[in-house]
């Protein structure tokens, strides 16, 4: 175990200067699942860090949810038409009682960027996608053989025509490049040596299947050493080759924590950590949530929230889910910011950080909360009615105090510079305070979690 | 309760417009005699498209022996000269090609060529070799933050990006900014953000201040693009109806609206043709030639022609040989396109040597940094050593004057 002490993993404890306080409750939700209402709040805040992180990472489990997830599913796939399929991802991140299962599912379907501009196949990619949430918190070694033996990476990157004396490099490139890896551990000889050792591998009936014919069983030149290399057998390579452990301590720390929190020392660290654990990504992620550097300070609001996470998120807090939107509606509108669910823009995935902020997606952000106080992502349309939440959870009745409410349980406090002004320009409209909520929306303490 | 009418009604449209600085609007989209300036259109080509089959050597023996299954047809080619055709799909290319409105530089590419499409895409973008450069600034966005040669109102100009994804490194400058947008919609603004104070500075780099200056960013630009749509209604042209048609119709809207924009960038994806090549090839250059030549036209109409020139590039080409599966793989040198009434027209450069290959790959004959340095000198008067860290031969690439 790493030293409590010394590491820079420790975990977090409560302490004078750092309290476990509203603030820390709403980072620890919105930063691993999509933020939560205030009954959430206040139950981790009275129970501590130790149970609020112990119930995200074991997430709840419910019949009912499974049950309407597979039919919409279904349905999605009858239909044959993308926008269903992303809708259903969004209806179970929306709804599910393992939020932060849903996103770690996200962060895997950016690492394993697919895309069905070119896999066209709806059943391979929920497939794909499935597979991605069952083995969101596995020993990597299982998520990574699985995905990339899954037809829809295969197809994606044409490993169906990769074969001895004519190889295809395009699994393995990206295989080193980005899924284990990383630029900078491999040379191009090595490519050209995983795309022989990948040979055989394609599809057959819409599953993966060894061809062993096609299999090149010459001498393979890899990280220096010479001899026939099978696809499996790299795999294995890869999982224990050190930069591949690296990469992954970089994925979770750049989804969990912000711009410039972790230090090279850290990512060694839980590197480290990492690969003397079979790369175990539940480890991992456990280690991240409970430490002291994901609960410091300098770790809160450092972050740019994206699109998906700041859809669903805000309908999570507010307590929107029921009747649920239209979850069609919700999928377009992270696409406008500049996530298109199942359509990475390329096998890189998204940027993140501060590149979800250009100009038209800071548009999209700001009209996406218009939407939601005119109910328009309701179908048929439904406003949302943010006084009788407030007044649902307190006793408040002016509008400056229902604002700081509604603050405190977007963002964990409510700064008098951001809300002072939204107070007085809302005082005018005819609806203050859904006005108010707008306009809390387009705040950078809302885009920066 | 407020009924859903009366409320639509006033969330949407109530102006809280004395929260933005009108000094920061100013700033990004200051109003000079900036719109008769000289502009730059960058296409880019994702993917790696495959050169050879674009500006074919059919007059090279080597072309067939490693073509057997995608081989162009000498017959079916636009000849260019006696040796190089363009692929049987770009008749619109080859009018601007007999029009004097295109000019081809062959074998573009730059030394020690990085097969990664990111890395290598990067690489274009940036004109930097090092890694650490590539999530930094762009040539463009570095451009745009570079003074104009010539002296002209002190503004930083800015980039349109148009198009579905990221705005590219490309344009990333550090106080130059970028617009994204990918249809008219995305620019109008229903809910005017809640900014009530200036970022502490330009310069400074805080996550907070970010946000603040890319809210403040995007009001200038729903505002002036708003403006833009005003005057313009009304103006029709015939655009294929392809998604590289709607962009550079888009693009042109822009510019006949006056834009202050100095470059505009938008890309066309599809050319990782590792597989089942030639009908896809076909579809994309079609794709790309009849959209160039509409957008041309277009501006020709608009009588704008000489303030257009495009710019077309792939990250690489393809290998000389092709694989097992009717595609091709990843390669080096590739052809890149210069468009519109001010280039010089004509063929640039050597045509490839297939008989003198390095290791399967075709030569770079041309530092893809020449052409940078010649548009940025010569087209956009900025001095393009400080752009590009260092100084790179020009090329005939543009008429005189």
């Amino acid at each position: 175990m790493l030293n409590p002490q010394t590491s820079i993993w420790a975990p977090y404890r409560p302490s004078e200067s750092a309290p476990w306080n509203l603030k820390r409750v709403v980072h620890l939700h919105r930063r691993a699942a999509f933020a939560a209402p205030w009954d959430v709040l206040q139950r981790d805040l009275v129970d501590g860090p130790r149970a609020a992180v112990d119930r995200l990472l074991k997430g709840d489990e419910s019949p009912a949810f499974e049950s309407m997830a597979q039919t919409i599913g279904e349905a999605a796939m009858v239909s044959g038409s993308p926008g269903r399929l992303k809708a259903w991802w969004v209806y179970r991140m929306l709804m599910s009682p393992d939020p932060l299962g849903e996103r770690l599912t996200l962060m895997w379907h950016n690492h394993f960027a697919t895309s069905n501009r070119k896999v066209q196949d709806l059943v391979l990619m929920r497939e794909q996608n499935d597979l991605l949430r069952k083995q969101a918190r596995a020993p990597f070694g299982e998520l990574l053989t699985a995905v990339v033996k899954h037809p829809a990476m295969l197809a994606w990157l044409d490993a169906d025509s990769n074969r001895k004396g004519h190889p295809n490099e395009n699994l393995a490139r990206e295989l080193l490049e980005l899924f284990t890896l990383g630029v900078g551990n491999y040379s191009e000889t090595d490519v050209k040596g995983a795309a022989r050792a990948l040979t055989g591998w394609t599809i057959v009936g819409g599953r993966f299947a060894y061809r062993e014919a096609r299999h090149d069983i010459g001498e393979i030149d890899l990280f220096g050493t010479q001899g026939p290399l099978t696809g499996d057998g790299l795999l294995e390579q890869l999982l224990n080759h050190p930069g591949t452990s690296k990469r992954l301590a970089w994925r979770i720390c750049q989804t969990f924590l912000g711009e410039d929190v972790v230090t090279r020392a850290a990512l060694d660290e839980l590197a480290d950590g990492l690969a003397e654990r079979e790369l175990n990504i539940g480890w991992a992620v456990e280690t991240v949530l409970r430490s002291r550097l994901f609960f410091s300070i300098e770790n809160m609001r450092s972050r740019v929230l994206g699109p998906t996470e700041y859809v669903v998120g805000v309908l999570r807090a507010l307590e929107l889910r029921e009747p649920p939107p239209s979850t069609l509606v919700l999928a377009e509108w992270a696409s406008r910011m500049g996530q298109d669910l199942f359509y990475p823009p390329n096998v890189g995935g998204w940027n993140e950080g501060r590149a979800w902020l250009a100009t038209r997606t800071v548009v999209a952000r700001a009209n996406f909360a218009d939407a939601l106080v005119s109910g328009r992502l309701w179908r048929p349309a439904r406003e949302p009615e943010p006084d009788a939440l407030v007044h649902r959870h307190s006793q408040l009745d002016k509008l400056a105090e229902h604002v700081n409410w509604l603050a405190k349980l977007l963002w964990g406090e409510c700064p008098e510079e951001a809300t002072a002004p939204i107070v007085k320009a809302a005082r005018s409209a005819e609806a203050p305070l859904p006005k108010a909520l707008a306009l809390l929306l387009t705040r950078p303490e809302h885009s920066l979690a | 309760m407020l009924s859903r009418r009366r409320f639509l009604r006033t969330s949407s449209v109530v102006s809280l417009s004395p929260l933005l600085p009108s000094v920061f609007t100013k700033t990004a989209y200051a109003a000079g005699n900036e719109s008769d300036a000289k502009t730059l259109v960058v296409i880019q080509l994702d993917g790696g498209n495959d050169g050879l089959n674009t500006v074919v050597p059919f007059g090279d023996d080597e072309y067939a022996r490693a073509r057997n299954k995608l081989r162009l047809p000498a017959d079916k080619l636009h000849k260019l000269d006696d040796y190089v055709g363009l692929h049987p799909s770009m008749r619109a290319a080859k009018e601007l090609f007999d029009d004097g409105r295109l000019s081809i530089v062959q074998g573009v590419g730059y030394p020690n060529p990085d097969r990664s499409h990111f890395r290598s895409m990067k690489i274009w973008q940036t004109a930097s070799f090092e890694n650490a450069d590539h999530d930094g600034y762009g040539w463009l966005g570095r451009a745009l933050d570079a003074k104009p040669k010539v002296s002209s109102p002190a503004v930083a100009p800015g980039a349109i990006y148009v198009g579905d994804q990221e705005t590219p490194v490309a344009l990333w400058g550090r106080r130059s900014q970028a617009t994204a947008l990918s249809r008219e919609e995305d620019l109008r603004l229903l809910l005017n953000p809640a900014f009530h104070s200036e970022p502490s500075s330009a310069q400074d780099d805080s996550l907070n201040d970010f946000v603040s200056r890319q809210t403040l960013s995007a009001v200038a630009a729903s505002e002036e693009f708003n403006r833009q749509q005003k005057q313009t209604a009304g103006s029709v042209s015939s655009y294929p109806n392809t998604g590289l048609g709607r962009r550079l119709r888009l693009i042109s809207q822009v510019l006949k609206g006056k834009s202050q924009a100095r470059v505009y960038y938008t890309a066309q994806s599809g050319y990782d043709t590792h597989q089942a090549q030639l009908y896809t090839h076909s579809r994309l250059l079609q794709e790309f030639s009849d959209a160039v030549k509409a957008f041309l036209d277009d501006i020709k109409s608009a009588k704008l022609d000489d303030r257009v020139v495009v710019l077309a590039f792939s990250e690489f080409g393809r290998r000389v040989k092709e694989n097992n599966s009717l595609g091709t793989d990843h390669g080096t040198a590739g052809p890149v396109f210069l468009a519109g009434a001010p280039v010089a027209g004509g063929l640039l450069g050597t045509a490839p040597d297939l008989a003198n290959l390095d290791d399967g790959d075709l030569r770079t004959q041309v530092d893809f940094r020449r052409i940078y340095s010649t548009l940025l000198s010569d087209w956009l008067d900025i001095d393009a050593a400080s752009v590009l860290a260092g100084t790179h031969k020009k090329l005939p690439l543009l008429c005189r004057g």
